[in-house]
């Protein structure tokens, strides 16, 4: 009996590794064509059918075209800085936010929190004008503050937190509170250590949502030097799309490596879980 | 939405420590999203083009929706896109991030999930430079393959029956790592005792799955399903690089609608109307949502 | 004027919004154009060459002109639609630009809106007006005239021709085209040029293509030369169904059912099959070359789109016209007349290796890029295509350009992709564009 139970485990543990590598192959193999595209000196190979692939036209010119056209070192700072402030002021402000819907009593909290998912509901494509009106009447508009303030409220966010905090158990703070934790201590001790993952997984797509942000930069910014990594981009595919294939593709290369880096450095904190904390229940 | 029934012994009212813990969320709410958000109210009454005079409307934008020929089409089409789009993300999402619990080596797992979210950290410019490419009828890629196993070339981008599809397809592309990731920090968070505890009492991993995950997941799953069917409702990059919202109006979204409306027409009175019957369809879908949520949401 | 009060108090109504005290709503406390020798000039940045070639030009007037400090606003947009409405946003929000860029398709769309100050008297008492009117085609100056009021001098303009490779023609055994061939010859031609060479049974090499997101490099030379336009000439009314564009579009329609022509794709997407082979011929203006030189592409020439039952040569044009909210309109007559002298324009022409992406509006400077060597071997017919031919003016370009081309291109996919008839298909389109081209 045991042995058949062995078989099935096998059949199944080959069944799901095949589905992984199909999906991953899937869900990344188009991007192979962007990266040969990154290095290929050729625009008329790329589209070639049947597929073609000539060693002799590698090359890394393209690289050097992007920074050429547009500033791109510039670009990418200025994409760190509003991604970095954006994705830390969102983890605080949605973190604690999260926290008092999940855990703490006060009136009119369904309302509040039913008024915080409302806000999800209304497209930014509408809302920008309004927007930009806001931010101009505060003198904020044409500076890095015009793509920060904006999305440091993340209803999102806050929600995602909140579900999350919501499912932990609640005997953890039961003991903070015998022994006297004020509120922000029992936060700040035991639910945040305990909320990795999710805090990771809120950061991951922050920051890539923010990095990858083209509609907010474009109205709200008009000088070059202030304008993020997707205008960059924009910029290479230039007028009339006269932009090389070659060098665009070069731009979205350069562009994915930073949320890559992000990626690999939050997946650390994924991997934690409740079980590793040791905790018992 | 108190949807916790676990017994607490703790006193009612946390009001201040709430305001303490509130406020920076609430501040910066009032600016970027109520002013805005209200300004739309306002400019809904309004017929205004940015650059003229605007002047007072009354209802008229709101009438306007009733005659306007469109837009119940390109409602159905974005209804269409954003439920299929809901399904497999939520669906699809999850058998994906369950196969990843399966015990394998780390940087494998870790290799599957990265594999996953990379099209999610690509921007509009690549997705329409890789899948025009990939979907061109004459001269595009997976036709070229088709032609091969002797099949006729289908016309992804410019047929109605299939613009859609291949929206859904490249959305769901894009953003169904986002769910897989979600649903990974929701399975990081089930305690492995309970998990372990059920192994040893004899459980197979299909009992397991429906006893212990699926309900602890419930909290993860129910976040999913409202995300999910608002981003979806609220595609705008993918039609528009892709398909332009075509043929007709096949695969147009309301957002793309409305921007159009917008920034096309420069009519940002009716856009705004737009918008905001659009936001209480949603406000709706997710009041049903959370309604449906107490009855089946676990939480601890 | 300043700005209309109703703005304001919309303005002034979401700002209030704010709930803070940071929102000062007081009064138009806008300084920026204190001293009168100021100018704010607003300009679509689309790219490198749109920041360099705009820096250059003030820093060239600035230093004909010492006096007067030049405020270059580059506004991006990813085309130029939403680059106008960036544009208004700013204006919206209290900018007062002295001038702005604008395409030829923009001359309704700012006329109706009063934003622009003709420049008809300037033309007049300028001394100098005449001499560059005069090197400057007839038809740069209609396409920028409405109802009278001539918007802005035009600097830079492109026209729509046919791409052909040399290489595939050659390879082909195809004569290359004549200026005066016909639809029949264009036909027989782009037949010869269509091939099935995986032997699949279909093809997988083109005659022609057009792009589907526009419509000046899509249909309107074909339109043109039916003799038909999209709309009335005084632009009022739609004539999207009239016979003449029957007439075009199922000559096209016919090219992707014969298989001459692959299903319409983007421009973008264009280009690189062009260099490949894949497709023999297309149309655009002189943009192309932009692509095509720095990759090290020149096995391509141009030549006239083929005649229909006329032929009228479709163009457009870009301008910096003097807008109404300017402090100082005599000093950006000035700006505007300094983006045609011969320093500015010959920017335009560019070097072999660094095209221009248009063609300078000055002829004088136009027939220079022969000289300068710049491909493709038939430069001049650019500005001849203008000069010596008929040009179809005006631009069928209404007040609502934006909606006005996404309602054709909208209904034309339908067509292009058999879902609708050519009749039944432009039927519907002037149904919907009644209501968008108005007066």
């Amino acid at each position: 009996m045991t042995s058949r139970l062995t078989v099935g485990h096998v059949a199944a543990r080959v069944l799901t590794f095949v589905i992984l590598v199909v999906a991953a192959v899937a869900i990344t193999a188009p991007f192979l064509w962007i990266f040969r595209g990154a290095f290929s000196g050729s625009d008329a190979e790329l589209y070639r059918l049947p597929p073609t692939f000539h060693a002799e036209n590698l090359t890394l010119d393209n690289f050097g075209k992007v920074t050429e056209q547009v500033p791109y070192f510039r670009f990418f700072l200025n994409s760190i800085i509003v991604s970095g402030t954006v994705t830390i002021a969102q983890l605080i402000t949605c973190s604690t936010a999260a926290y008092a819907f999940a855990r703490l009593r006060f009136r009119g909290k369904g309302v509040l929190f039913a008024v915080v998912i409302g806000s999800l509901m209304i497209p930014i494509q509408v809302t920008i004008v309004p927007l930009f009106l806001v931010m101009s009447k505060i003198g904020m508009t044409n500076s890095l503050w015009a793509l920060i303030f904006p999305g440091i409220f993340s209803a999102f966010g806050i929600f995602l937190l909140r579900q999350h905090f919501m499912a932990l158990p609640y005997e953890l703070e039961e003991a903070a509170k015998i022994d006297g934790a004020s509120r922000f201590h029992t936060f700040a001790r035991i639910i945040l250590p305990l909320s990795g993952p999710s805090i990771a997984t809120l950061g991951i797509l922050c920051f890539t949502y923010w990095w990858n942000d083209l509609l907010l930069p474009l109205v709200m910014i008009s000088d070059t030097e202030k304008q993020t990594l997707p205008v960059g981009l924009v910029l290479l595919a230039g007028r009339f799309s006269t932009g090389s294939l070659g060098t665009i593709a070069a731009g979205i290369a350069m562009a994915i490596v930073p949320v890559l880096i992000v990626f690999i450095a939050a997946q650390r904190y994924i991997v934690q879980s409740i079980a590793s904390s040791g905790l018992k229940l | 939405m108190t949807t916790n029934t676990h017994p607490t012994t703790r006193p009612r009212g946390d009001g201040a420590a709430a305001l303490a813990f509130l406020t920076p969320s609430i501040l910066t709410f009032l600016v970027f999203v109520l002013a805005p958000t209200v300004g739309v109210l306002i400019l809904s009454f309004f017929d205004w083009n940015l650059l003229s005079d605007g002047t007072f409307a009354g209802l008229d934008n709101f009438k306007r929706l009733f005659t306007d020929e469109r837009l119940l089409g390109v409602y159905g089409s974005t209804t269409y896109m954003a439920l299929v789009i809901l399904a497999v993300n939520v669906v699809l999402g999850l058998l994906l991030a369950v196969l990843l619990e399966t015990r394998m080596p780390r940087w494998i797992r870790a290799f599957f999930r990265l594999s996953f979210l990379f099209p999610f950290v690509v921007s509009a410019s690549a997705v329409a430079l890789i899948w025009r490419f990939l979907l061109n009828k004459d001269l595009g890629l997976v036709n070229y393959l088709l032609g091969l196993t002797g099949l006729d070339r289908i016309d992804w981008l410019g047929s109605s029956t299939w613009a859609p599809i291949s929206v859904i397809m490249v959305n769901s592309w894009k953003t169904i790592g986002f769910s897989i990731l979600v649903y990974i920090a929701g399975l990081q968070s089930i305690p492995k005792q309970l998990r372990e505890a059920a192994i040893v009492d004899g459980a197979g991993a299909w009992t397991r799955f429906w006893r212990i995950t699926f309900p602890l997941l419930s909290p993860t799953i129910f976040f999913l399903v409202v995300i999910n069917t608002i981003n979806s409702f609220q595609i705008f990059a993918e039609p528009r690089v892709l398909t332009q919202g075509g043929p007709g109006d096949s695969s147009r979204t309301i957002v793309e609608y409305l921007y159009d409306r917008a920034f096309g027409d420069f009519d940002l009175g009716y856009a705004s109307a737009i918008g905001i019957t659009f936001a209480l369809v949603l406000v709706v879908l997710t009041a049903i949502q959370f309604w449906f949520s107490r009855r089946w949401t676990h939480y601890q | 004027m300043n700005i209309p009060r109703r703005k304001v108090a919309l303005a002034c109504a979401t700002a209030a919004l704010a709930a803070t005290a940071l929102a000062g709503c007081g009064s138009d406390s806008e300084t920026t154009s204190t001293g009168a020798k100021a100018l704010e000039i607003v300009y679509w940045n689309y790219g490198p060459a749109a920041e360099s070639g705009n820096k250059a030009t003030a820093d060239a007037f600035t230093k004909a002109h010492p006096d007067v400090k030049v405020t270059l606003t580059p506004v991006t947009g990813e085309n130029w639609g939403t680059y106008y409405a960036n544009v208004a946003t700013l204006i919206a929000s209290g900018k007062k630009p002295d001038l702005m860029v604008i395409s030829g398709e923009g001359a309704q769309f700012v006329h109706s809106n009063k934003l622009v100050k003709p420049i008809n008297e300037y033309l007049e008492k300028d001394a100098g007006a005449k001499a560059i009117t005069d090197d400057i085609a007839q038809g740069l100056i209609d396409g920028f005239t409405v109802k009278g009021d001539v918007i802005t001098l035009s600097y830079g303009w492109n026209d729509m021709v046919v791409y052909y490779n040399t290489d595939v023609f050659k390879k082909a055994g195809v004569e290359p085209p004549k200026a005066d061939w016909t639809w029949d010859d264009f036909k027989a031609t782009a037949k010869k040029l269509s091939a099935d060479t995986n032997g699949d049974g279909t093809n997988d090499q083109y005659g022609f293509t057009w792009a589907s997101n526009e419509i000046f490099p899509g249909i309107m030379p074909w339109v043109a030369n039916a003799g038909g336009n999209l709309t009335s000439d005084d632009v009022c009314q739609a004539t999207a169904d009239s016979p003449q564009v029957n007439k075009a579009v199922t000559f096209l329609n016919d090219l992707i059912k014969e298989g001459v022509a692959p299903a319409p794709m983007p421009m973008s997407d264009v280009f690189t099959r062009f260099q490949n082979g894949q497709i023999a011929m297309f149309g655009a203006g002189r943009w192309p070359i932009a692509t095509f030189l720095p990759a090290g592409f020149k096995s391509f020439d141009i030549q006239l789109y083929p005649k229909g039952d006329t032929y009228k040569t479709v163009f457009g044009g870009a301008g910096y016209p003097i807008l109404k909210s300017s402090q100082n309109p005599d000093l950006a007559w000035e700006y505007q007349k300094f983006t045609v002298s011969d320093e500015i324009e010959k920017g335009y022409v560019g070097t072999p290796d660094k095209p221009g992406d248009s063609i300078p509006s000055r002829r004088s400077v136009a027939h220079t890029i022969s000289q300068v060597g710049v491909p493709p071997a038939n430069s001049d017919l650019y500005y001849d295509s203008i000069d010596k031919f008929e040009t179809l003016v005006p631009y069928p370009a209404p007040a609502k350009y934006s909606t006005f081309e996404s309602t054709v291109l909208r209904h034309l996919q339908q067509i292009f992709a058999g879902e609708t008839t050519v009749p039944d298909g432009l039927k519907a389109m002037q149904g919907e564009l009644t209501g968008i081209v108005t007066c």
